[in-house]
């Protein structure tokens, strides 16, 4: 009886049905359960996220699934954020706007991350989504403020341009102004990127004044300090805020009047910004601070003694962004203030000077993870740790699920017992068991990747750097971790051994990224005549690398599975399968 | 005083752990340690000897892994030198005051200057001496440095008092 009724649901009901689907790994279990599933599913999904540009081609995506309106692309391998990899090497937008503007004309969301974008694709985006709502563009580059200038001048509907890390170019167009007086619909605006010349304060004064559902408003620098109050005063509904430059002398007037501004806005839970900031001002904020949430103080040089007086003002802080200059001290003083902390980033004021520029050691992490219960996720800078902090934190903290720890001198030992932090990190993956994130640091051998491939059933993302002993480690990793998706090393012994005999695991993986190990060009060679929906870029500016002799290990290396095959848009310091390189070679 | 871009070229075949020594991106903060040195390290003569602790000497690139824009941004702020920041921050707009941040090279805190009331780098630089206490004897091994509106570093005496 249940069959024949399954069968018998009429398309719009399953449709029904499937619109409260919103997850993507949800909506593919949907489409494996039959064939007609699979095509209601596809022509009602809407949201696509492809985590990889190069897995698939636009053509594909559109040729599957007609009705999209909002998509998520993601571009260059997590290690372009530390200078890993070299310009041009790939991830533009523009082909996919340009399949999309024909395919999808009520598109009406773009999140893109670590994308080359340019002005011609914002462009084309003000002009072909007549419905446009949200652009975020994290960490992207490759466009100015004339491509701004046009989704300002096009997009009636804009709800949201998000424009966090990206590097913009000035062209010296006040793109601002090219918002119509009739355009009243941001709600989430985020220039914090932008440099001195590209925001015009006027054009930003009369946007922020009539856009009443204004919710999200995170400035660049470049806005002086008595400035801020007048901002705050049109838009007191704003829940988030990022400060501009909050340097000047203290002059009471302006601290009042900012102070006034501030205890207007009853709906902020979210502060971030902090330039150039000046303690003085900073009681300032005190009205509201009981009911913060977010706090991000990740740029303000402000010494130990201010950012404990701050976060004892925040009781209900649940994520702190902040630098080493909290100290120790700071972060018990955090650990007894914020018991609904469930995030901390602690980051290096000097990340490369040798010696301590504050006093901030593993004391403050230990001190955290005991006193804040909800804590899940830590991004931590030291220079100092122990095996036994390791533990206690793993004991203590068996709900974080990310845990990211960079002791800043590659390869240092236990301070305490002179020991790798194998067993530090093993308790980790051993207690947190749910734990999805893991960065590692210090010293390590092959035992600790023998405990992560062990425990760590559920991380999908691993970054390894200058730790483990031979192939074993990485071989423990992609023969033991179930779920993983991203692995990226630098600086270790690891080589083909491991790479080939674990080749199949790759397919199950979005990306490996290996810089400075140990691998052959023969080994990338064989790995892809044997795997052909794996893409093997071996990224080397040295020059081809089949002129080099025979052991000589590739620079850069970035495997990823791909539907679409090789991908049209390599530069010449990429380097593939043997046919391509007397293609690329040959006049 | 900024370290300029450095390139070296690793021989084929060479070791596989020394890798091509591009820095990429500019490390002023040089940060000689001047508790342990003493005043009388110019900063300027050890500029290539203060790239002495490890990660620099390794030429390491993205390491540590701290993203190349939070680094612009903490840079374009407090710096660990002896320099007058452009009305106080890096690139902004020039505002009314005349207050400008210095800041010394191994101090973690700035100081602020009227600089206004200033003629010339000589009174300029005497005042700043004061200020952080250093010795007449130590004078000539500090240079006053400071930023332009692209972020460039440059020796303030290099252009006219104005």
């Amino acid at each position: 009886m249940p069959k024949r009724l399954a069968y018998s649901l009429p398309d719009e009901v399953l449709e029904h049905v499937f619109s409260f689907i919103q997850s993507d790994k949800d909506r593919n279990v949907v489409s494996a359960v039959c064939k007609s599933w699979y095509e209601i599913e596809r022509w009602c999904r809407r949201k696509i996220f492809v985590g990889n540009c190069y897995a698939v081609s636009p053509k594909m995506v559109i040729r599957r699934f007609p009705q999209v309106r909002s998509i998520e692309l993601k571009g260059k391998p997590h290690f372009a954020d530390f200078n890993l990899v070299p310009d041009g090497w790939g991830g533009y937008v523009l082909p996919w706007i340009t399949e999309m503007a024909g395919a999808y004309p009520w598109l009406d969301e773009i999140r893109l991350k670590r994308m080359v974008v340019t002005d011609e694709s914002l462009e084309l985006i003000a002009k072909s989504f007549k419905d446009f709502k949200v652009l975020v563009l994290a960490s992207c580059e490759g466009f100015s403020t004339d491509g701004l200038a046009a989704l300002a001048a096009s997009c009636k509907n804009l709800r949201e341009l998000d424009l966090r890390e990206s590097e913009v170019d000035d062209s010296s167009v006040h793109w601002l102004s090219h918002f119509p007086e009739t355009y009243t619909s941001m709600v989430s605006l985020n220039i914090s990127c932008l440099g001195s010349g590209e925001v015009s304060f006027s054009a930003l004064e009369r946007l922020v004044s009539r856009c009443p559902n204004l919710r999200s408003l995170k400035l660049n620098r470049a806005v002086p300090l008595d400035k801020t109050a007048n901002i705050l005063r049109l838009a007191p509904q704003l829940v988030e805020f990022g400060t501009c430059t909050y340097s000047a002398e203290l002059r009471s007037d302006v601290f009042s009047n900012l102070a006034g501004a501030f205890s207007n806005c009853k709906e902020l839970r979210s502060l971030s910004g902090f330039w150039d900031v000046v303690p003085d001002y900073l009681p300032a904020i005190y009205s509201v601070c009981s009911r913060l949430t977010s706090l991000n103080l990740s740029y303000a040089t402000i010494q130990s003694p201010d950012l404990i007086m701050l976060v004892s003002h925040c009781p209900s802080l649940q994520r702190l962004l902040v630098l080493d200059y909290i100290e120790d001290s700071g972060l018990e003083a955090l650990a007894s203030n914020c018991k609904d902390l469930q995030e901390l980033r602690v980051f290096p004021s000097d990340p490369f000077d040798a010696e301590p520029n504050a006093s901030l050691t593993e004391q403050g992490l230990v001190a955290v993870s005991l006193g804040c219960p909800k804590l899940q996720s830590v991004l931590y800078f030291c220079r100092r740790m122990s095996n036994a902090a390791l533990v206690t934190i793993a004991q203590n903290r068996p709900n974080l699920t990310r845990f990211r720890l960079c002791i800043i001198e590659p390869n240092t030992a236990d301070y305490l017992t002179g020991e790798p932090f194998d067993v530090g990190f093993g308790a980790i993956v051993e207690h947190c068991k749910d734990l999805i994130r893991l960065s590692l640091s210090g010293l390590l051998t092959d035992c600790v990747f023998e405990y992560i491939g062990k425990y760590a059933k559920k991380l999908e993302m691993l970054s390894v750097a200058f730790a483990g002993d031979s192939d074993l480690g990485l071989h423990h990793v992609l023969s033991g971790c179930e779920s993983l998706r991203k692995l990226e090393i630098r600086d270790c012994p690891f080589g083909d051994k491991a790479l080939l005999t674990n080749a199949a695991k790759l397919e199950t993986m979005r990306s490996l990224w290996m810089s400075s190990c140990s691998v052959s060009f023969e080994a990338c060679k064989l790995l892809s005549q044997k795997m052909p929906r794996l893409n093997v870029e071996v990224i080397d500016e040295r020059g081809p690398p089949d002129s080099r002799p025979e052991n000589c290990t590739v620079d850069k290396l970035y495997i990823y599975r791909s539907v679409a095959g090789p991908r049209f848009d390599m530069p010449p310091f990429v380097w593939t399968k043997d046919e391509d390189l007397a293609l690329r070679l040959s006049p | 005083m900024c370290m300029e871009l450095q390139l070296g070229l690793a021989l084929p075949g060479s070791d596989t752990w020394s890798r091509p020594l591009l820095k990429l991106g500019l490390y002023e903060d040089i940060n000689v340690n001047s508790k342990k040195r003493g005043f009388d390290h110019g900063y300027l003569e050890d500029e290539f000897s203060a790239a002495s602790f490890k990660n620099y000497e390794k030429g390491l690139v993205g390491w540590p892994p701290v993203e190349t824009w939070r680094r612009k941004k903490l840079r374009c702020q407090v710096h660990n030198h002896m320099t007058a920041a452009e009305n106080g921050y890096c690139g902004g707009r020039a505002s009314n005051s005349t207050y400008v941040k210095v800041k010394m090279e191994g101090v973690v805190i700035a100081r602020k200057i009227d600089i206004s009331i200033h003629q010339s780098f000589e009174t300029l630089t005497t005042t700043l001496m004061t200020m952080f206490d250093i010795f007449d004897e130590n004078r000539r091994s500090f240079k006053l440095t400071y930023q332009d509106k692209e972020g460039d570093w440059l020796i303030a005496e290099d252009v006219p008092w104005r």
